[in-house]
């Protein structure tokens, strides 16, 4: 190796002997606690305060919540693992005998582990009628177009 | 050495490199694929295929970038330059695979261009965490796609070896780019320590050696040589240097190799014409000085390749006074021959 060459080579690793900590200290720094909600609808970020049923699976906890008089229901999602499929949108039937998408109603989609809270109903009276029936909700990757998941309260 | 080009000049060290380089590879995917299907059995294929040929690319990159430094440091490890650049043509293959299912997984599926998407699906450039890290490593894996169809020796003899090299010298704006794209991609999202660990593991240990061989390197071009005499400069005794290998000086600008050979001394440029290797630190074999990287040979009394070949590197004077060698640092030009200084 000629002796540019040899201090080229010197200029660039100490250069890169402050860049590369530096990038990942930053990006260690930057590891979000909680997901972002980069939702199809805009949701709340707090939980209700009743929680309506409950359900626990390897890969995340999800609850269904509502509010002091019930006239809204919330669906928590607490993602614990990363996702195994490129996609994960939620939607919620009241049909537990079909998981059909064109059908059901789009709640919303989850990405990285986190928490999510989705706002899947706000009419009193439908609430009142779709409740005591339980909760069907199915987990739908549209890149591979299919079910992953079922979660039925 | 080559007279004319072939695709790959086989001998058996290539062979069985390239061997170990294969073996390592299909037993790393499948152990990976094995143990992902056993402890993460909702992995799909794509995923596994995705993770598997970036954590093997990452790797044999960190082998790649170590191999330098390593052979500076000690001169066992120069077997594995050799054929190092079979090594970063593997790993650009694997990274391409790791690519291309990349682009298929995530932008592939929609009604926009994938090389477009991949670019603007995410433009959060002023985020850390939103970083669009597949930008990252689609720049990373260019760098490593013109290097590895540049890595033939055609290549190195058309483009020039100043262009040649300061391409290759690339590489470690890919290294950063690599490592960026891992920070700012999965480890965002994996919950496992393993990914950040080894990336800082990887980073400290490629930043040490090359320190450490940089700095070596540097103390040999500050020794000072004061004991100088019409033009000619005390460099050791006679008894230092060993029959058919040399001693390496550095004065005023350049390394200077002294070879013995035959009972008597000769001087050259201590650079190969090939890839710039240290000929001193070679030997003399059927009385040619050999480049221990690629090879490489030159006749110890005009620094001419032998014919066929057309290398040459410059010669210098040197002399024997009473068991003490002198050597005159100014450069003949490249292939004049120079008789070498008897050693009484």
């Amino acid at each position: 190796m000629i002796k540019p060459l040899r201090k080229r080579h010197l200029q660039i690793w100490t250069t890169l002997a402050v860049l590369i900590p530096l990038g990942i200290i930053l990006a260690w720094i930057a590891i979000p606690k909680q997901a972002k909600d980069k939702l199809l609808q805009p949701a709340s970020t707090q939980a209700f305060p009743n929680v309506l049923a409950s359900a626990e699976k390897d890969n995340y906890t999800v609850r269904v919540r509502s509010n002091n008089d019930t006239s809204q229901l919330q669906l928590e999602w607490i993602n614990k693992k990363t996702l195994t499929y490129p996609t994960a949108t939620i939607y919620w039937t009241t049909n537990d005998m079909k998981d059909d998408i064109d059908s059901a109603s789009l709640i919303g989609r989850i990405e990285a582990r986190g928490t999510y809270y989705f706002l899947f109903a706000n009419n009193k009276d439908q609430i009142q009628i779709v409740a005591p029936k339980g909760f069907h909700f199915f987990v739908y990757d549209f890149i591979h177009q299919k079910v992953m998941d079922t979660i039925t309260f | 050495m080559g007279a004319s080009y072939s695709a790959i000049s086989w001998n058996r060290q290539k062979k069985i490199y390239d061997w170990i380089i294969f073996s390592f590879c299909v037993i790393y995917l499948t152990t990976f694929i094995l143990l992902t299907a056993i402890f993460n059995p909702n992995y799909t294929f794509e995923t596994v295929l995705i993770r598997s040929t970036s954590t093997l690319a990452v790797l044999i990159l960190h082998v790649i970038l170590s191999i330098g430094p390593l052979t500076r440091i000690n001169k066992r490890f120069f077997p594995l330059l050799y054929n190092r650049r079979h090594l970063g043509v593997t790993m650009f293959c694997i990274i391409l695979v790791h690519g291309a299912f990349g682009i298929l997984q995530f932008h592939s599926l929609g009604n926009v261009n994938p090389f477009v998407s991949l670019f603007t699906s995410n433009t959060h450039y002023g985020s850390v965490a939103d970083f669009p890290f597949q930008a990252l490593g689609f720049f990373a894996l260019s760098i490593f796609f013109l290097m590895a169809i540049t890595s033939h020796d055609f290549w190195l003899h058309n483009l020039s070896p100043k262009v040649w090299k300061t391409l290759h010298m690339f590489v470690y704006l890919a290294y950063f780019l690599v490592v960026m794209h891992v920070m700012l991609g999965v480890i965002q999202y994996e919950t496992n320590p393993v990914f950040i660990i080894i990336m800082i593991i990887g980073a400290i240990t490629l930043i040490t050696l090359h320190l450490i061989a940089g700095t070596k390197e540097i103390r040999k071009d500050n020794i000072e040589y004061k004991l100088r005499q019409d033009g000619f400069v005390f460099v050791c005794e006679v008894n230092e240097i060993e029959e058919s290998r040399a001693k390496i000086f550095c004065i005023d600008k350049e390394r200077i190799a002294v070879y013995k050979h035959e009972n008597k001394l000769y001087a050259l440029h201590n650079v190969c014409k090939h890839q710039g290797g240290p000929l001193g630190e070679g030997k003399i074999l059927d009385g040619c000085i050999t480049c221990p990287w690629h090879g490489y040979q030159y006749l110890p009394q005009n620094g001419q390749s032998p014919p066929p070949f057309k290398e040459m590197v410059n010669t210098y004077d040197v002399k024997v006074n009473d068991n003490k060698v002198w050597l005159n640092p100014t450069p003949y030009p490249e292939g004049v021959e120079r008789p070498g200084a008897c050693i009484k």
